[in-house]
């Protein structure tokens, strides 16, 4: 208990600091939100009037201060662009980003796991060859193209999938394979890696001496030894992913969060910046506390808050 | 006893368990997915996928081409701009100019909001004290002074004004009217209108709108009985979902685009000319004796532009060259001059008026207008070859540019910039960009700090000039007066591009860049 309450300060102060160093940032940046918000037409007044209004004439300690003292109140201003909460802009497309990050690690998991242990399996072969070729392709192929060419082909030439949107949960399957393409290459090669270190191991000689079938020595006796990178792996994936899949989203039209920040980038709407970056970066820490929490079931000998025994 | 959560009793076995039972969960879902519907529109669905997201059904403070196709299906003005980009009747059947600043306007019998409740007089002076009160409003920088209104009977008012504005027709075309008692001072998300549509769903974060009939509506009843419209910032994107078929018509597509459908079957292009200026503005704040405040030099620099490769061989025939100060669809529109490339004239025209060893600063907004770094390449070279250096500057888009224009930010020569006549009106147009006074110039509120008293003499007299014939004669010679300073390098008017399924009927895309979703008829 006391390691996950350290972990949870930790969290709170990891956030704090990020979401301080985003509002300074932001305001450092070039850019003017009234003349955004009011377009290139408004006159001098007009604008001291909107930089009013958004406080934004006030120095910058000042503004600093209203925006802490509103985190506290759980309010983080209004979005200019939008004229309603912040927050509630934000966690309107929350779910979508949820919806595609979830289905893409859970595919990349279902593919890159059993691959990766393919290939550990048959390192140094053709096939492990010809497995890393395709799979390094596919770390290569930047996430526009592969969307372009995907939509090109499952929309257009063969129209069996939807081009764009979330109206159905077959809008889902195209951003999730493209998102998960890359993930796959990533993680099947870091399987592969951890997983023909453990089948090389001495101890599993001495397991396999033993008449132990291959199936357990591979699934359970090195996977076992091999989950916590691997989890880990999918934990960083997974939070980076709540950060907003910007380009996918783009290219299928996913309303997620990603291409809300870049919205927000554009129009300099610091309260929806503020409000993306702190709901993105709470996500994330509890992430990665999960991730955290899950080692000791992941392998007994680790615990929480001391050394791993080796 | 307590057991450590760290400590407790979740086996690896399980955990794996769970895992394999969340992968087939996955796996099926995706595979029911597949055998799902594809996303295609309905039988009476239109489908439109905008590249802006549409943040509200209000236009205070936004108003994009887009937009307006989708706002005026659900919020209506007393007027609108029609296709010949004359202001016609919509909620009122009377909207007449009685004195010099009075306007007497007659709502229309009968019309009423989606909710079946009636349009009133007192809607329409909360509107307007709405639109004047909202900060940084788009539609309220095209009002000199807001009107007020004078109740004459439930039906009758009168529009007052302490100065003429014989465009008034024109701009309430701008002011969208919603009961009294929702309205607000800011841009309304949902809400009850006037229109042949009503929301039934939106999602405004994500720029999805679902729009069903109204069976209330008091005009002819709409084509459709669906209306869903999407965002979709990737053009390309917006290209494959209309081959696909998951979206029938996309708007403000590049010629590149429309090439690439051009031709294909099912798929009809439209074009129209826009209501839209796009021009290289000289800076009109140098002092005096630099070259460039002076206008036969601006001129002989004209010279230097090959207008016509431009239009042709960097903007492959997708925009029109300007032969006037405003764009030829606008009302009152007159041709005032041509662009001449000769670049042997301009280089002795150069020589003669002793400006020779010219270096100019070009600076512009990424996105200010299509092929926007090609055009600026493209006069870069023009330039050097009549001993004119060049440096480019690109700001990103929501930069530091306004203040650059200001002369706030550095120095510059021509900035590249575009400016929309929403009203139709080439008074409005003058008055945005060649009005500009001392006064207005000592708060930096002039466009590119163009103040030439005689043109700006001439704006404030058709502005407030009662008599429509008087008033276009001035027109005519303040847009001349204003050509005759040599404003821009080069000006070109874009085309407004539009692709549609041909199952779309009857889409007329007007001058304004948008269509009345009402005449929108689904073949089969």
């Amino acid at each position: 208990m006391t390691y996950i309450v350290k972990r949870l300060g930790q969290g709170v102060l990891t956030v704090f600091l990020t979401v301080s160093t985003v509002f300074i940032l932001i305001r450092l940046a070039p850019g003017n939100p009234a003349v955004a918000y009011a377009g290139p037409l408004a006159t001098s007044a007009q604008l001291a009037q909107v930089r009013k209004q958004f406080g934004l004439d006030q120095p910058l300690i000042v503004q600093y201060g209203t925006f802490i003292r509103q985190l506290l109140s759980g309010n983080l201003g209004t979005s200019y662009s939008f004229q309603a909460p912040a927050i509630q802009v934000v966690l309107e497309r929350l779910p979508f980003t949820l919806t595609l990050a979830f289905a893409s690690i859970l595919l990349a998991a279902i593919v890159s796991i059993p691959l990766g242990v393919w290939m550990a399996r048959r390192t140094d072969t053709k096939k492990e060859l010809g497995v890393n070729v395709v799979s390094i392709a596919g770390q290569s192929m930047p996430d526009f193209w592969t969307g372009i060419l995907l939509l090109s082909v499952f929309a257009v030439v063969f129209p069996i999938l939807p081009a764009s949107g979330f109206a159905t949960w077959a809008g889902l399957v195209l951003p999730t394979v493209t998102v998960a393409i890359l993930q796959v290459a990533l993680i099947s090669r870091l399987v592969r890696r951890e997983m023909a270190a453990n089948l090389a191991a001495p101890y599993l000689t001495i397991a396999r001496s033993r008449g132990v079938s291959e199936r357990a020595l591979t699934w359970k006796y090195a996977m076992g030894n091999s989950a916590i990178p691997v989890f880990t792996a999918l934990g960083t994936r997974f939070a980076a992913m709540l950060n907003g899949v910007v380009v996918v989203e783009v290219v299928f039209g996913w309303p997620g969060v990603g291409s809300l920040i870049v919205r927000a980038l554009a129009t300099r709407d610091y309260p929806l910046i503020q409000a993306t970056v702190l709901i993105t970066a709470l996500l994330a820490v509890a992430v990665q506390l999960v991730v955290d929490l899950a080692y000791p079931l992941l392998d007994p000998r680790v615990r929480l808050g001391k050394a791993s025994a080796s | 006893m307590t057991v450590p959560f760290a400590d407790h009793q979740v086996s690896r076995r399980s955990l794996l368990r769970w895992g394999a039972a969340a992968g087939a969960f996955v796996a099926v879902t995706s595979l029911t997915a597949c055998a799902g519907p594809t996303g295609l529109p309905g039988k009476g669905t239109l489908t439109l996928a905008l590249n802006r997201s549409l943040v509200s059904l209000d236009n205070k403070l936004n108003q994009f081409d887009a937009a307006v196709t989708v706002q005026r299906a659900v919020r209506q003005g007393l007027t609108e701009i029609g296709p010949d980009i004359t202001p016609r009747l919509v909620l009122a059947d009377r909207f007449e100019l009685t004195a010099p600043t009075q306007w007497t306007v007659h709502l229309r019998p009968g019309i009423r909001y989606s909710d079946g409740t009636p349009v009133t007089v007192e809607d329409v002076a909360t509107a307007l004290e709405m639109y004047s009160k909202v900060q940084g409003g788009f539609v309220a920088s095209f009002f000199p002074e807001f009107p007020t209104v004078g109740k004459i009977d439930d039906s009758t008012f009168t529009l007052d004004t302490k100065k003429p504005l014989p465009v008034l027709d024109a701009l309430m075309a701008n002011i969208l009217i919603t009961p009294a008692a929702a309205n607000k001072p800011a841009e309304l998300q949902g809400g009850v209108g006037s229109g042949p549509f009503l929301v039934t769903k939106f999602n405004r974060g994500a720029g999805t709108y679902s729009l069903r009939r109204n069976e209330n509506y008091w005009g002819e009843a709409a084509g459709v009985d669906r209306v869903e419209v999407q965002f979709l910032a990737e053009e390309s994107s917006r290209v494959i979902a209309l081959r696909s078929g998951a979206v029938d018509v996309i708007d403000s597509i590049t010629p590149d685009s429309a090439t690439q459908l051009q031709g294909l079957p099912n798929i009809t292009i439209q074009r129209a000319s826009a209501l839209r200026m796009n021009q290289i503005f000289f800076n009109f704040r140098k002092p005096a004796g630099h070259p460039l405040a002076n206008a036969k030099v601006r001129e002989a620099l004209t010279m230097a532009v090959d207008g016509h490769a431009l239009v042709h061989d960097v903007l492959v025939g997708s925009v029109i060259q300007a032969d006037g100060v405003v764009p030829p669809s606008t009302k009152g529109y007159v041709k005032t001059g041509e662009y001449v490339y000769d670049p042997a004239e301009a280089r002795r025209r150069l020589a003669s008026l002793g400006a020779t060893g010219l270096t100019l600063k070009i600076i512009w907004e990424t996105g200010e207008f299509a092929s926007d770094a090609s055009i600026m390449e493209a006069l870069a070279e023009m330039f050097g070859q009549v001993g004119v250096k060049t440096t480019l500057q690109e700001f990103e888009a929501g930069g530091d540019i306004s203040t650059w224009r200001q002369g706030r930010g550095g120095e510059w020569d021509l900035l590249g910039n575009g400016f929309g006549g929403p009203t139709g009106q080439a008074i409005n147009v003058l008055q945005g960009m060649y009005a500009g006074t001392a006064e207005k110039e000592r708060t930096r509120d002039t466009y590119q700090g163009y103040v030439q008293p005689a043109v700006a003499s001439l704006i404030a007299q058709a502005s407030s000039e009662p008599d429509e014939k008087a008033r276009d004669a001035i027109v005519v010679k303040a847009q001349q007066a204003a050509w005759d300073t040599w404003p821009c390098v080069w000006q070109f008017v874009p085309k407004s591009i539009l692709a549609r399924r041909t199952r779309v009927q009857d889409l007329a895309l007007s001058d304004s860049n948008s269509y009345p979703l009402t005449d929108v008829h689904l073949e089969g």
